[in-house]
């Protein structure tokens, strides 16, 4: 019912606007005509399918959609937007620790006094960290409910079975880096769960020692492991996932849109 | 649109510069193969206006939590001073309950491990394409799916309660070799709890997708359990407590 409401509604604000450049010659056509528009964008003002479509395939950060969805697939209650969330959950965590990343120093002498300066001097600093702190634990458990809706709904099956991978691959390190986050703050609790779960890693048969030291730096958790973390955490976990995370949604766009498309006569092509 | 405006004014309205061919509006099936553009919208605005309402809504939430609820941050963290209980992230702490059952090998890394391989070949154990995009498939598949969740629900804290009281640990510990209480006892309990439902199913002539769903549910729900247990009802020492009862004033709550 809502995306009805949004079609009307969207329709309503477009006839009331008048924004109909071929009707009338009136701003909007004086805007979309312009040198700088037509510099910035390869298509007219989107009131009619074919700038409609030509919005989303020209523009980066759209063309990861498809230029048409089924009704079907925005139904609130077949995915509850869980994969959406996810990844306005990401850019919060991307952006708040940027800030944090301004104040934070990774050293074990400074790791701990810079979170206090954080959280007792620098503006809006305890309200970035919480921030930080409660997208990561929902991203956490937004992801994983993402993944149980996916296979509820059987849409890992083919042609989306590299796709559902993906999804496996981005839990991990969904996981890897609310991890290797745990530590950085440098109090008791961050030293202890990370102690708890790298001893975890120490019991793998054969290569056991090896994996915890080579994530530890060390045999215990001290200064080469907060560096380890913090490399991991800021730089090669948040890059891994910006990859994998375009694979999967381009990937869903390649696939057929959501599952919720496929009838029981929906044709797909190897 | 005013509704006294005829239709036709709709369909062609006057003084455009726009030229239509000489079409009817119909219903019926349009002859294109596979999915027709009948039941389909232009994302362009609709899905971007979701993917807006998604982004404040989430924003608001989480301003609106943040402003409430404090990150933690104890004391500097020390060594030589042990924190009691020691716990691992919230999302890990299901693992630490199973370290608590079972040889830590077969807990922390081989449970772990089977899980996620799993993971990855279920599309290529189960890839008929019946039912994809409906929520359990079938009505059956949903109710299969419920019993098993209440399976779960009931099974694993009896074993968690049974285990913590007479631990195989201890009580072999004299008369049988470390790997039989520690390895072969817990993977055959557990082989046991989680086939239990899946034959069920199977006796049951339940197809592939139902009894991967029941094999699903059963992790799913489990690792509900053992993250809860872990989470919620070990105290110091990582013993077991009510979660209203725990020694110290210590509460899980405050270490997230």
């Amino acid at each position: 019912m809502s995306k009805i409401w949004f079609v009307r509604l969207e329709t309503k604000v477009l006839y009331s606007l008048k924004v109909f450049p071929m009707d009338r010659p009136n701003l909007i056509a004086r805007i979309t005509q312009s040198r700088v528009w037509r510099s910035f964008f390869r298509h007219g003002w989107p009131d009619n399918p074919l700038d409609r479509s030509l919005t989303m395939t020209s523009n980066i950060f759209f063309h990861l959609h498809p230029v048409k969805v089924s009704r079907k697939s925005l139904k609130w209650s077949y995915s509850f937007g869980l994969g959406i969330i996810a990844a306005i959950l990401f850019g919060a965590l991307v952006f708040t620790g940027l800030l944090l990343m301004f104040y934070y120093v990774p050293s074990v002498e400074r790791a701990y006094p810079t979170m206090k300066t954080i959280q007792l001097s620098v503006p809006l600093g305890q309200f970035t960290r919480n921030m930080h702190r409660w997208a990561a634990h929902a991203m956490v458990l937004i992801v994983i409910l993402h993944m149980v809706r996916v296979f509820y709904t059987g849409a890992y099956k083919p042609p989306r079975e590299f796709n559902w991978g993906v999804g496996v691959i981005l839990l991990l390190l969904t996981l890897g880096s609310s991890f290797t986050g745990y530590l950085l703050p440098w109090d008791q609790l961050s030293y202890w769960a990370i102690t708890v779960g790298t001893n975890i890693a120490g019991y793998a048969p054969v290569v056991g020692d090896t994996m915890r030291q080579m994530l530890l730096g060390s045999t215990e958790v001290g200064q080469s492991t907060l560096i380890r973390f913090y490399t991991l955490h800021v730089a090669l976990l948040p890059l891994l996932v910006v990859l994998l995370v375009s694979l999967h949604i381009w990937r869903v766009r390649k696939d057929g849109g959501l599952a919720a498309n496929d009838g029981p006569d929906a044709e797909y092509q190897l | 649109m005013s509704d006294q405006n005829p239709t036709t004014n709709e369909i062609f309205p006057k003084g455009t510069s726009k030229s239509f061919a000489l079409v009817e509006l119909m219903r019926g099936q349009s002859p294109m193969v596979g999915k027709g553009p009948e039941d389909t919208v232009f994302s362009f605005p609709v899905v971007l206006l979701w993917e807006i309402t998604l982004l404040l809504g989430v924003t608001l939430a989480l301003f609106w939590f943040s402003l409430f609820k404090q990150a933690p941050l104890e004391q500097i963290a020390n060594p030589m001073v042990t924190s009691d209980p020691a716990k691992a992230p919230w999302y890990f702490v299901g693992l630490q309950e199973l370290l608590e059952h079972m040889h830590p090998t077969l807990a922390g890394i081989f449970l772990p491990g089977v899980l996620v391989v799993f993971l990855l070949a279920l599309p290529y154990i189960d890839h008929s394409r019946e039912n994809i995009g409906i929520w359990f498939s079938t009505a059956r598949g949903k109710r299969m799916v419920g019993w098993t969740a209440l399976y779960t629900l009931v099974v694993m804290p009896i074993y968690i309660a049974l285990d913590n009281a007479f631990p195989l640990r201890e009580i072999l510990r004299d008369s049988t070799a470390p790997w039989v209480a520690q390895w072969l006892l817990p993977a055959v309990i557990l082989i046991v709890l989680v086939s239990i439902p899946a034959i069920v199913a199977t006796v049951r002539k339940a197809s592939l997708r139902e009894i991967l769903m029941v094999l699903f549910t059963v992790m799913l729900v489990s690792a509900m359990v053992f993250t809860a247990s872990g989470f919620l009802f070990r105290g110091p020492g990582f013993k077991l407590y009510w979660p209203w009862q725990m020694p110290d004033g210590y509460s899980p709550w405050m270490e997230l």
